[in-house]
């Protein structure tokens, strides 16, 4: 009985909590939203200048996502398989971007390509890096750099070495040893850290706040356009495009648990 | 398809695995490494599969030099203790997938496979995966794999280790039937002296990263060359000072020339096998094997006193 009651009011504390910091809001941007009906939403989406935000968030996403994948895969097939000095470095800097505020990998970013920077000569050669696309990609890279590297180097450290072995002594060279054996054990960790660095990428605001230059339908993510709209005063405007933003991390999120249960079966 | 290994040293930090070890491995035999757990017995095999460096020494494989050789080009046959089954493909396409990399014609691959599932009896376990088979099952479709690719010389690193006694036993019987039906040469690696006297033909003794012998399983029993041996291959009992195999022990009622007294501590009957552990009054507890015949001509039981004696020719001092 006492056991029942417990389970009862952990349950309730775990679903409070959560109705607290995440669904009550939500919900609540929803109810705003569409508060006046559904047109004034529509219209404060088919601006010109919000469909060109949601265009540069995805531009960025899909290039990031495809790098940090590669990245990822290449980076824990070092940490895990081989053995190199300064290993351990590795391995702790690619956790560095989880630890450090965007804001701080921004700021570094304009110190890096701002006209007195380390590379600031590339804006004499009239190669712009900051307030345009590449400093957005780069630090939208950064931030979403950890994901499928963490979550690949927990799987390939399970399923060992000795499958990719006995693809050598069957006649594998690495690289079809990489296609054939290791990439579809470690299938379901690469799709799950693809999905974990692309709903970081759609989110990311701070680092790409500050190299961006917030440019109007220029250099303006979906999220820099949300608190832009806020800011005129455009609060319907503001929650659409939010409404937007949150589908989309929905869609991640219900693709992340379709996936989950298979699992179990590799 | 011999293998000739010279001088074979491997290092693992401190830890030395391989002490300039030389062995031969006659073309067409079936060689055991037989030696306690961190001996260096699988390190020699993985050196030999070139899935490890040494750090000196060469291998010759069918008298071509391998030693810098990779692993996929030097024509070995490989079987993991725990059978490294490629868990995301059917049964037919582990057993294929020498094949398909050498991008051998479809239809020679799938008769290949047929052959070689027939071989190793799992025809009807083709469209299955690993997951869905029993260990031995595993284990012979490991084997299949290896063979696929007609490999010069079989490496099988504890195949057996991971299995159950009875499918062990099994599988044992069943090695030395496919030996004899494919010749192809092969070396073993276990530490169970009865599973390397039962399925070789030759045994190569390795402890502390030395070879320490190496002969037919027969020889090693009845002419060991060093105390580990002895010891290692088959069961021993301290008489005197020197080892004594327990079924060398004479067991006498009356005192006779070269015996000693002991009395019977227990008599445990293990069927045709009786084992008398006795003690002595000078130097503790030995044991004595005998027939249950032999037992109950004399009339053994437990606390009775009698006298042994080493039959002396299979002493080692």
């Amino acid at each position: 009985m006492l056991r029942l009651l417990r389970t009862f009011c952990l349950r309730g504390v775990a679903f409070l909590y959560l109705a607290a910091i995440l669904i009550g809001p939500l919900a609540l941007v929803f109810f705003r939203t569409f508060e006046h009906g559904f047109r004034p939403a529509w219209d404060a989406l088919s601006t010109p200048e919000t469909i060109n935000a949601f265009k540069l968030t995805l531009i960025i996403t899909a290039i990031a996502v495809p790098l940090n994948t590669i990245f990822g895969i290449a980076c824990a097939l070092a940490i895990v398989r081989r053995r190199f000095p300064g290993k351990g470095l590795v391995n702790a800097f690619v956790d560095l971007p989880l630890a450090l505020s965007p804001v701080v990998v921004g700021l570094a970013l304009f110190l890096l390509y701002g006209r007195d920077g380390w590379f600031g000569f590339l804006g004499e050669h009239g190669i712009q890096i900051l307030f345009s696309l590449p400093a957005m990609v780069i630090a939208t890279i950064f931030v979403s750099l950890p994901f499928v590297a963490r979550e690949v180097v927990p799987t390939l450290r399970e399923i060992g070495d000795e499958q990719e072995q006995a693809a050598r002594t069957l006649g594998a060279n690495s690289w079809q040893t990489f296609w054939r054996i290791t990439l579809p054990a470690i299938r379901w960790a690469v799709i799950y850290g693809v999905i974990l660095t692309a709903a970081r990428c759609l989110g990311e605001y701070g680092a790409v706040a500050v190299v961006s230059g917030r440019l109007q339908g220029e250099t303006e993510t979906a999220t820099l356009r949300v608190e832009e709209r806020y800011e005129s005063f455009d609060v319907a405007g503001a929650y659409a495009i939010s409404i937007v933003l949150a589908l989309m991390a929905v869609v991640v999120l219900v693709a992340m648990t379709a996936i989950r249960p298979k699992e179990g079966t590799t | 398809m011999s293998i000739i290994a010279t001088g074979i040293s491997k290092r693992f930090g401190d830890f030395v695995a391989l002490d300039a070890v030389s062995l031969e491995v006659p073309t067409g035999s079936l060689t055991a490494l037989l030696g306690p757990s961190g001996s260096g017995k699988s390190t020699l095999l993985r050196v030999i599969a070139g899935l490890e460096a040494p750090d000196a020494g060469e291998i010759l494989i069918s008298g071509e030099d391998a030693t810098g050789i990779a692993p996929q080009k030097r024509g070995v046959g490989f079987v993991f203790q725990h059978y490294a089954a490629f868990k995301h493909m059917t049964v037919r396409d582990n057993v294929a997938f020498g094949l398909t990399i050498r991008k051998r014609p479809r239809d020679e691959i799938r008769k290949r496979v047929d052959e070689l599932l027939e071989l190793v009896q799992l025809q009807q376990f083709g469209h299955r995966y690993p997951a869905q088979l029993s260990g031995g099952q595993r284990q012979r479709m490991a084997l299949a794999r290896a063979l696929a690719v007609e490999p010069e010389v079989l490496l099988l690193d504890e195949p057996f280790g991971a299995l159950d006694a009875r499918v062990r036993a099994e599988l044992r019987e069943w090695l030395r039937r496919l030996h004899e039906e494919v010749h192809v040469t092969t070396v073993f690696v276990t530490h169970d002296q009865e599973e390397a006297m039962e399925v070789a033909d030759q045994i190569a003794v390795i402890n502390r990263g030395r070879v320490e012998q190496v002969g037919a399983p027969r020889d090693l029993y009845e002419q060991p060359a060093t105390e580990f041996v002895m010891s290692f291959v088959g069961p021993t009992t301290r008489v005197g000072g020197s080892w004594v195999r327990p079924h060398d022990l004479e067991v006498l009622l009356a005192p006779a020339d070269g015996a000693t007294e002991a009395m019977i501590e227990r008599v445990i009957h293990l069927g045709f096998e009786v084992r008398v552990e006795l003690v002595r009054a000078d130097e503790g507890k030995i044991w004595a094997q005998l027939t249950r015949d032999q037992c109950e001509e004399l009339e053994l039981a437990d606390g009775q006193i009698v006298y042994v004696r080493p039959a002396s020719e299979r002493v080692f001092v």
